[in-house]
Formats: C-alpha cells, sequence, structure tokens
C-alpha cells in the first residue's frame, strides 16, 4: 500500500468534512449525522490504512508543494513536510478510532442539545487538530494544528453555554491553554530566530552542530508548555474542571485524546526528534519524572475523595498521565539503556491503552448522566440493577485502569512498573503507591454501583444503541487486546520506541543523506 | 505433539487436581468437624458430611432477593472459576502445572480475586447485613495481604539467590527450600515467617480470631446472609477449595519434601504419591491452624484484628524477612 498517497486524506477528509458541514446542515439533523458518521468512518478507514502502511515498511515523508522537501539548488528543507513514523501512526490511530466512536456516541448522547450542526463541525476539528499533530514534522505547522485543536476544545468545553460550569470551565480552560499555547509559540520564536529553520529534522541537525543557551531556553519554554496540556501536576487544575463540565462525548476525546496528543505525544517527538542528543537526556529526564511522581500521587490520591463521577474519572485521568510521564521519563534518563526503552514502550502501550480505557469510562459516565441526570456517586447506589450493560462494561474499564491481568492496563502498567523498578526502585514504589489510590478510588465506585439500588436508579434502563455500541467495541478491544499483550508490545510498541529512539533515521528520511 | 503438551496435558492435570482436591478439601472439612466436636467432647457428624451438605444445598430452591443485581448470581461461579484456575499454579508436591517466571503474583492476584469476588457478590444482594460482612472481609483483606506478600516476595528472591531456572515461580520450593540456607539468622527468621504464615493461613481461611466477616451472631453471616441454595453450595466448595489453596502454599514453602524418592517412583506415579503425601501435610497443617485454632479461641473485634495484624504480624514478617535477607545484603 502506498502510504504518502494515502496521507493527505487524513487531513483533507475532515478538513471537507468540517467545512461542508454547514451546508450539509440545510438538509436536516438525519443528514448532518449521517454526514459526521461517514467523514469520522472515512477518517478512521485512511487512520487504519496508513498505521498498516507505517508498521510494514517504516518512515513516511511527504512534502506539501512539491516531490522533495529541499529546496532547487540548496541542500535544506524548504516546504512543510508531515513525518509519520511508527510512534506517529500509533497516535493516528488511536485518535481516528476513538474520534469515530465518540462522533457515533453523539447521535444519542447530544440529541437533546441545540447548536448541533456547530458541534459536529467542532468535534471534527478537534480530530483533524490532532492527527495534524500526529503527522507534522514541522514546528509551526505542529503549532498551528496544537493550536486547532486547543480552540476546539475550548469551544466544546463550554459548549453547553446554558450551563454555569461549562461556561466556567471554558474560560479557566481558555485562560490557561492560551498562556500554555503562548508558552510554546515563544519557544518555536527564539529556536526560528537562532537557527533559521522550522523543519523538525533539520532544526535536530542545526541543533546538535551548535548548542546554545536560546535553544535550552525554549526548550523549558516547551516542556512547560505542553506539561499544562497534558494535565501534569501541579497545573492539572484546567483538567478537573474541564472534564466533568463537557458533553460526554467529548470528555472522552479530551481525556482519552487530546492530553495525550496535545501533551504526551508532542513531548516525545520534541525531546527525541529534535532535542535528541543536544541536551543532557539525564537531567531532562529527571525534570520530567519529577513532575511525573508528583502527577501520580496527586492526581490518583484526589480521585479517592471525589463524589462527583466524571471528576473522579477526571483525576484519574491525571494519575494515569503521571504513569505515561514517568515512562516518558525514565525513557529519557535511562536513553539507550535495555531499561529506558522498556520504559518508553510502557508509555507508548499506556496512552494507547488508556485512550480506549478512559474513552469507554467517559462514555458510561455520559450514559449515566443521560439517563439519570446526576453525576454524584452517592445518589447512583445499586445501578447494576437496572443498567447491568453499562455497569458490567464499567468493570471492565476499572478493572483495565487498575490493571488487572487479563485486560490491556496489565501488560502496559507492567513495563511501567518493571522498568522503574529497575531503574529507581523508589520510583517504581511510588508508582506502586499511585495504584493502591487509583484502585481504592475505582473500587468505590463498583461498591455504590452494585449496591442496593435507590428509588431513583430505579426508573433507569440501558441506553439505545448508538450509545451502547461504542462501549461495546472499547469494552470488546479492551479484553481482546488484553489477551495478546505481549505480541503488541514485542510487533508494535518496541519498534516504535526503537523509530523514537532512532533521530537518525528520523533526519535522514527528510534530508535524504544530503 | 504441541498441542498435546501444551494444552491437552496441562487440561487433563487441572480437572484431575479439580476432582482429587475438591474430595479432600470437602473431606477435610468433615474431619476438621468430627475433631473439633471431639475436643468438645461431642460425637460430631460423619466424616462425609459436607459431602450431603452440598448435595443437599444443590438441590434445594434458590432464592434471589429482588435488590439483587446480576453480579449476584455471577460473583459465586466467577469465585469457583477462579479456584480452579488458582489449582493450576498451586504447588501441591510437585511444580505446578503452569508454573512459569513469576507466576507468584499471578498467585497471589488469584487468591485476591476470590475474596474480591465475594466481597462483590455480597456486596450485590443488597442486604445491609452483608454490605457489612463485605466492609470486614476487605478492610481484613487489606490487612493481612501485605505481611504474606512481603514474605513471600523476601523468600522467593532469597531462594533465587541459590540458583533457579525460574524465578519467583511457585516450582521454585521443589528446587530449593527455606531449610537449606543453613546460617542461624536465617534459620530463626524461617521460624519467625513460620509464625507469619500460620497467621496469615488462620486469617484467610477465617477460623479462631478472624471469623469476623460472616461473624453469625452479629450480623447474620455477614457475606452469605443471602445465599442460597446452588449459590451456596457453590461459595461453600470455594471456600473448601480456598483453604487447601492457602494450606498448600504453606506447606510448599515450609514442608515441601516429597516422599516418592525414597520408594524408587518416577514420573505420573511419582506425582500422585507426592501429592497424597502433600495433601497429608496439609491436613496436618490445617488440623494446627484451624481445627486447634478455632476450637481454643473466640473471634477478635475487626478494629482488635486489624490492629495485631498490622502491629504483629506485619512487623514479624519485616523481622524475618531482614533476617532471612541478611546474608545476601550484608
Amino acid at each position: 500500500m502506498n502510504g504518502e498517497a494515502i496521507l493527505p486524506y487524513l487531513i483533507i477528509i475532515p478538513l471537507f468534512g468540517a467545512f461542508s458541514m454547514p451546508i450539509v446542515n440545510l438538509l436536516g439533523r438525519k443528514a448532518r449525522e449521517a454526514w459526521a458518521v461517514i467523514i469520522s468512518g472515512a477518517t478512521l478507514a485512511v487512520g487504519s490504512a496508513l498505521f498498516y502502511s507505517v508498521w510494514e515498511n517504516g518512515i513516511l515523508v511527504y512534502t506539501l508543494g512539491a516531490k522533495s522537501p529541499l529546496g532547487q539548488g540548496v541542500s535544506f528543507p524548504i516546504r512543510i513536510v508531515w513525518e509519520v513514523d511508527l510512534f506517529g501512526a500509533i497516535m493516528v490511530l488511536m485518535v481516528t478510532l476513538v474520534g469515530f466512536l465518540a462522533v457515533v456516541y453523539s447521535l444519542g448522547y447530544m440529541k437533546h442539545d441545540t447548536g448541533l450542526d456547530k458541534y459536529y463541525t467542532l468535534i471534527i476539528i478537534l480530530e483533524l487538530g490532532m492527527l495534524g499533530i500526529a503527522i507534522t514534522g514541522d514546528l509551526f505547522n505542529f503549532y498551528v494544528f496544537l493550536e486547532i485543536m486547543s480552540i476546539a476544545s475550548y469551544a466544546l468545553v463550554a459548549f453547553r453555554n446554558d450551563t454555569w460550569e461549562g461556561i466556567e470551565a471554558g474560560i479557566k480552560y481558555m485562560f490557561v491553554g492560551s498562556i500554555a499555547s503562548a508558552f510554546i509559540l515563544l519557544g518555536i520564536a527564539l529556536l526560528y530566530g537562532q537557527y533559521g529553520t522550522l523543519t523538525m529534522s533539520y532544526l535536530a541537525v542545526k541543533l546538535a552542530q551548535n548548542p546554545t543557551v536560546t535553544a535550552k531556553v525554549a526548550l523549558a519554554l516547551f516542556i512547560a508548555g505542553l506539561l499544562f496540556k497534558s494535565g501534569a501536576s501541579p497545573v492539572h487544575m484546567w483538567l478537573a474542571d474541564a472534564h466533568p463540565a463537557a458533553p460526554s462525548s467529548i470528555s472522552a476525546m479530551l481525556s482519552g485524546l487530546v492530553i495525550k496528543i496535545g501533551g504526551i505525544y508532542a513531548l516525545a517527538r520534541i525531546l527525541f526528534s529534535i532535542y535528541g542528543h543536544s541536551v543532557s537526556m539525564k537531567t531532562v529526564g529527571w525534570v520530567i519524572i519529577i513532575f511525573a511522581c508528583i502527577t501520580l500521587i496527586v492526581g490518583n490520591a484526589m480521585a479517592v475523595i471525589q463524589n462527583d463521577m466524571k471528576r473522579l474519572l477526571a483525576y484519574s485521568s491525571v494519575g494515569q498521565i503521571g504513569y505515561i510521564l514517568l515512562g516518558l521519563g525514565i525513557g529519557l534518563a535511562a536513553y539507550g539503556s535495555q531499561t529506558g526503552e522498556i520504559a518508553m514502550a510502557g508509555a507508548i502501550y499506556h496512552t494507547f491503552n488508556h485512550a480506549l480505557m478512559k474513552a469507554l469510562l467517559f462514555l458510561i459516565a455520559g450514559v449515566v448522566i443521560h439517563q439519570l441526570g446526576t453525576r454524584d456517586l452517592n445518589e447512583l447506589s445499586g445501578l447494576a440493577k437496572t443498567m447491568p450493560k453499562t455497569t458490567f462494561a464499567f468493570l471492565i474499564g476499572a478493572a483495565a485502569i487498575i490493571g488487572m491481568p487479563p485486560l490491556n492496563g496489565f501488560a502496559s502498567k507492567w513495563l511501567i512498573y518493571e522498568s522503574s523498578a529497575i531503574f529507581n526502585p523508589i520510583l517504581g514504589a511510588i508508582a506502586i503507591i499511585g495504584t493502591a489510590f487509583c484502585t481504592a478510588a475505582y473500587v468505590k465506585v463498583l461498591y455504590t454501583f452494585f449496591g442496593r439500588p435507590n428509588e431513583r436508579v430505579m426508573k433507569a434502563r440501558d441506553p439505545e444503541g448508538s450509545m451502547l455500541w461504542p462501549i461495546i467495541i472499547l469494552a470488546v478491544a479492551i479484553v481482546v487486546m488484553g489477551l495478546f499483550p505481549w505480541q503488541i508490545s514485542d510487533k508494535v510498541m518496541i519498534p516504535a520506541v526503537k523509530a523514537l529512539e532512532n533521530q537518525l533515521a528520523y533526519i535522514s528520511a527528510v534530508l535524504g543523506g544530503a | 505433539m504441541m498441542l498435546m503438551g501444551n494444552i491437552i496435558y496441562p487440561i487433563a492435570g487441572l480437572l484431575g487436581l479439580y476432582g482429587f482436591v475438591s474430595l479432600a478439601s470437602l473431606l477435610w472439612e468433615g474431619i476438621d468437624r468430627k475433631l473439633v466436636a471431639r475436643m468438645q467432647r461431642r460425637v460430631g457428624p460423619p466424616l462425609i458430611q459436607p459431602f450431603y451438605d452440598f448435595l443437599k444445598l444443590m438441590s434445594k430452591e434458590t432464592i434471589v432477593p429482588n435488590t439483587a443485581n446480576y453480579m449476584f448470581r455471577a460473583a459465586p461461579v466467577l469465585a469457583l472459576a477462579t479456584a480452579i484456575a488458582l489449582l493450576a499454579y498451586t504447588p501441591m508436591g510437585f511444580t505446578p502445572v503452569l508454573a512459569s517466571k513469576g507466576d507468584v503474583i499471578v498467585f497471589i492476584y488469584l487468591l485476591a480475586l476470590i475474596s474480591f469476588f465475594k466481597i462483590v457478590g455480597a456486596i450485590s444482594s443488597g442486604s445491609p447485613y452483608a454490605k457489612i460482612g463485605a466492609a470486614r472481609e476487605a478492610t481484613i483483606m487489606v490487612s493481612r495481604e501485605p505481611a504474606m506478600m512481603l514474605a513471600i516476595f523476601a523468600i522467593m528472591w532469597r531462594l533465587g539467590k541459590l540458583g533457579v531456572d525460574k524465578p519467583f515461580s511457585m516450582g521454585i520450593f521443589y528446587q530449593h527450600n527455606i531449610w537449606e540456607i543453613g546460617t542461624p539468622m536465617s534459620f530463626v527468621g524461617a521460624i519467625i515467617l513460620l509464625y507469619v504464615f500460620c497467621v496469615w493461613l488462620a486469617s484467610e481461611i477465617e477460623v479462631g480470631f478472624f471469623n469476623i466477616p460472616d461473624a453469625e451472631e452479629e450480623i447474620a453471616e455477614g457475606l452469605l446472609v443471602e445465599y442460597s441454595g446452588r449459590y451456596l453450595a457453590l461459595l461453600k466448595l470455594t471456600k473448601a477449595l480456598k483453604a487447601y489453596i492457602a494450606a498448600s502454599l504453606v506447606v510448599a514453602i515450609f514442608f515441601p519434601w516429597g516422599i516418592a524418592g525414597y520408594f524408587g517412583l518416577t514420573g505420573l506415579s511419582a506425582d500422585v504419591v507426592n501429592l497424597l503425601f502433600h495433601t497429608l501435610k496439609v491436613f496436618i497443617l490445617l488440623f494446627v491452624v484451624g481445627s486447634v485454632f478455632r476450637a481454643v479461641t473466640g473471634r477478635l473485634k475487626i478494629t482488635q484484628a486489624v490492629d495485631f495484624l498490622w502491629k504483629n504480624v506485619f512487623l514479624a514478617s519485616l523481622v524475618g524477612s531482614l533476617l532471612l535477607a541478611m546474608e545476601v545484603i550484608m
């Protein structure tokens, strides 16, 4: 399969879908919904084809506007390039899959809201922004896609603008997020001023030739901005408000995708592919590890004391980001050793797994809110009696996120535990403490769901098909992925880490050995 | 051949073990009741009374409360299924059927999962008595497992230092045992850990001090209050299996010697003889930790039990593990 031929469609299809949505909307509600499903479904098809192609053939480079990224007669890239390695392809697959399921879920879930043409436009633009981040090989292009993603998510968090909390969370998220974006833009400006290029791979060459203080300042700005976007402690406060206030289909995308693409993926890409050998990996690794440890403990511990179901899930997302950051940090600090490789594989694997699990849990929370109109856990006692399928799916999701063996969360967490215990036993102990808190939080929810049914719950029913099927698909994916953990790890995640760590291949794919 | 070796034989072995252990563990219950009755100068029931009980419960009408959800019916089946799966990882006189590197974690996990399913089943009944029982079971579980986990990891780590092909596997005990290390300090450590494991076993099978979660006097059978008929029969069988499995672990750690070697047996017959001898050791251990302990003491309060498990048993586990690890660390 020719990957380069299909790569542009990853952007073309959602862009076309989003821009034609206002026109399609004139045909009525059914047409609008069908259009959203078709567009996100087609994106999913392209995304999976792209993943397969990259998995088979390695790094994929696409140049906008010409055959070669290099200018005529010059040996440096002058055009925007898109560059997808296996790590990027995994992210593409994850975004398109969860995005498609969230759109299907929205058909039932958003039925009672108004302004849905804007909703579907925004959700497709959100997906577009994330896909752009995953495939781009150009630093400014990255910023543009990051902003597309961020602005779409501000608007979607505040989508229900007749509720006070939607507006409040939206404002908070927007202020914080804009500052974070400004950090990143400032970093890009510094790098451009110093090195005169914006292509990631060429920038990496320039950086290696002439490491300057400016580059380090820019790196600090990048790390600060991206940790904001990923919801790491101590800057996780926007997340705990934004996730509960957003519609649940959006929470699923925010928690499952946005904080990982805009945070973790971008961080890994910038640190490995641009700064690869020009800064001390050990120092940067330890900076990330420290934030990871704080995030792990704070996120999971705060999840235990929540009474609001979505807030609990949001804090749990913060905690799980802590695990991914821990894997990333160890992957940097132990760069080049097998421990570092396992840690990074664990981080990538956990990113994918957590996207599935958290999307599942947020979709379920949405079902509960939709059916009962409350998120207060104290009022949801005995839900298993009247919503058996939903609560069973929740059981699977909760067990997977804790990391119980027959499910997918086990393998990814195991890789992180193992590598952190080898790297530094104290970090292993911190990871275990985080899991203990996480277990307590989810057992609390299960304890509520399986308790004695209260009166409010007795009227609830399992949701309609369009809301139930995405949940079932995610639950099945979690179980099936859980059955082949080590095969997935060896065949996909370890090669993805190798591709990420191989900075030379990333550079020469664009520069063509020039 | 791959199919035969990797799938058929383990399944056959597991089914055989399941059949044997079900009979043996129910028979032990009969012996236990008889012995405790004799200690209290009663005649006691016949030895095969648990089998009658099981059959009777199976044939009775099963009542499901109308506040119960699907987990009420699923939990007993899942608990029994977990116990059966656990048999494949339990050392019973020979290396377990599915022994592999690191399977001690699977063992601990499945053992805890049985309790977890019991808890989920109990809260799913909707009865407040069952909920109290479940909360107690969870409290005891959280308090008793760390002591055991610390001790078993310390022992396995120490034995791994003597050279084994599969570290942290349940088969390790049949390659080296804790008494082989031989230094006085490790001997004292091993004795302390034996104490830890005996208390852990008592709290795992909930006898004596630890008969708290289904305290029949205060909270009317606690966890099991709503269960009747088939489900109760399954849960009772699970409980018997779990007692046998937990005792098997202690026997395998501290008394792993087989007798087949003395008769010059090999292959299947050696395994059968070792299994029978192992069962005898399990019965003796259960007699000391189960029957005698049950007959001579009453139960503690839940707070006292938690205090005891953390301040006494966990501390002992820490000291014992350190003593055992001393020569390697120093």
